[in-house]
């Protein structure tokens, strides 16, 4: 924090609001993680909670770098910067740069704790059977090759016990709503596509499942099920 | 600042993210990560924990502890010291339900023979435009008191009433009652302040369910009811008084801590007596301690 504050110098405030400036955006980032459930928040929300009240241009950037660090000592969580990625269909052809449109900024939190740590102590076993659907959903969208239509990834699901119109799954509650939280969680996201027959709705891997640590680990974990012999996990997908 | 690794952070994540942890349960983490047992290192386990709150009080965070006050279990957890605009993104709950949890809350805390907890019946019965009204003040009582509250059912009371229970912020006692659970012992001190519930003199827990100690000799004080009352209520307080452990001259000037984990009650303190018209105050405003820790 020392580092950071020094640089603030140029932006004629004091210490104390600079303090107070970080610690909101910290409050906001954890509380708001807490609401949404880890979907990822949007770094204009960040800004907007330093421009509501101080109008200095790069001070927004400063103090998110700053709560940054403060996450990181205090909490030990990386604020993970993603880079909102848009469907296919819409870029198909065309570069960032040709369609003008800068692509929107947004954060997620992730522990630091070594993994083996994170698994002994701190995981929540309540939501085992989340991170397990999420793992699943997305290693099914992977192994597709990126991209699925709607239909045929309900199939596979069902397979496993989850049918598209389940509204009282013991689990899972309403199954549709399961799926779209991974859409609103940014590790999915929604292109429809016209074809010949009409409309179809694909799912697509968003920029949290594509994010290198995650993918890497997606993918070490889905070769192991995929070279056990008793896997049933190959069969699934021929 | 001091620094902090990740065993610091290991802990703080593991309250973070599975809620309020039996002191069990987060000794025994400690244990794993330092190879220390926090009975035999406590010097260690309370620098850890000083060190933790140091970083963590810039953000108006705090790692604290309470003792369940109907067990005597000790829990830590990781609080939010302020009331802002981004405390208020942290809650699922609705406008009604809070409105409803305050309610229950008040009723628990302004139980005037201090038993910590209502039955469930009271807890469906709490009304929420009395809610409503005490914080607008007067305004609304010529106008139409919003849909939502009044609309709010006994099913939706019940399945609130659960959720609560499941969060922790309420619990069900051992005697089927609903009383405070341990986030709300941990989260909401400044509320119990608000509200003049006494604080014990040795352990500044809020007197929740407790009982009112005399402060030369340390015996119970007697109740004073006023004599309409004596038939109705001399009952439930005898009941009160025997279910709690005996209590001795030099017990409140002993230290609450795991030798007495078995005993269910949070002492209390008194002033010397007041007059009968007065009793229903002695157990609240009346009874505050000389000095609080």
């Amino acid at each position: 924090m020392a580092g950071a504050t020094q640089d603030f110098s140029q932006f004629d405030i004091s210490k104390e609001e600079i303090d107070k400036l970080v610690a909101e955006v910290v409050r906001y980032v954890l509380f708001k993680t807490h609401q949404n459930s880890g979907c990822p928040i949007k770094r204009e929300e960040l800004v907007q909670l330093v421009t509501k009240n101080y109008s200095q241009r790069a001070l927004p950037a400063h103090v998110i770098n700053a709560a940054k660090e403060k996450l990181s000592n205090a909490f030990g969580y990386e604020l993970r910067e993603l880079l909102r990625c848009r469907p296919s269909s819409a870029t198909q052809g065309r570069s960032t740069q040709q369609t003008g449109v800068a692509e929107a900024k947004s954060y997620v939190l992730i522990s630091q704790l070594p993994a083996e740590v994170y698994k002994k102590y701190v995981e929540d076993e309540n939501s085992a059977h989340l991170s397990g659907f999420t793992f699943v959903v997305i290693s099914i969208v992977h192994l597709a090759g990126g991209k699925i239509p709607e239909d045929i990834l309900w199939r596979h699901l069902k397979r496993m016990g989850l049918c598209e119109t389940d509204a009282s799954h013991p689990v899972f509650g309403n199954a549709k709503q399961a799926l779209e939280t991974l859409v609103q969680q940014r590790y999915l996201q929604k292109d429809k596509v016209n074809g010949p027959e009409g409309n179809t709705l694909f799912y697509e891997l968003a920029e949290r499942a594509l994010d290198g640590p995650v993918s890497e680990k997606m993918k070490e974990y889905i070769s192991e099920v995929l070279f056990r012999d008793d896997s049933h996990f190959v069969i699934l997908m021929l | 600042m001091p620094s902090l690794n990740w065993k610091h952070h290991a802990l703080v994540q593991a309250l973070m993210t599975r809620g309020p942890l039996k002191e069990k349960d987060f000794h025994a983490i400690f244990s794993g990560l330092t190879g220390k047992s926090p009975g035999a290192h406590q010097g260690l386990f309370n620098e850890y924990l000083l060190n933790i709150n140091k970083e963590l009080s810039s953000c108006q965070f705090e790692l604290r502890a309470c003792r369940d006050q109907y067990v005597g279990q000790v829990c830590y957890g990781v609080v939010n010291n302020v009331a802002d605009e981004q405390s208020k993104l942290g809650t699922k709950y609705t406008v009604q339900q809070i409105a409803f949890f305050k309610g229950i809350l008040e009723a628990i805390a302004q139980d005037v023979i201090a038993q910590g907890s209502i039955s469930n019946i009271e807890a469906l019965n709490i009304r929420l435009e009395n809610q409503v009204l005490s914080t607008q003040g007067s305004q609304l009582l010529n106008g139409p008191l919003p849909a939502a509250f009044r609309n709010f059912t006994m099913s939706q009371k019940e399945k609130t009433l659960d959720e609560f229970v499941q969060d922790q912020w309420l619990c069900c006692t051992p005697d089927g009652k609903i009383g405070l659970g341990v986030r709300s012992c941990l989260d909401l001190r400044g509320w119990f302040r608000n509200l003049d519930v006494p604080f014990c003199e040795v352990c500044n827990e809020a007197v929740v369910k407790g009982e009112i100690l005399c402060p030369r000799c340390g015996l119970k004080w007697q109740n004073q009811l006023p004599k309409a009352e004596i038939l109705d209520e001399e009952e439930e307080a005898n009941d009160a008084i025997q279910s709690q452990p005996a209590q001795r001259p030099k017990r409140k000037r002993t230290k609450t801590n795991e030798t007495h984990e078995k005993d269910a009650v949070g002492c209390g303190s008194s002033q010397s007596s007041v007059p009968n018209s007065d009793f229903r105050r002695i157990t609240r405003s009346s009874s505050r301690p000389a000095s609080q820790r």
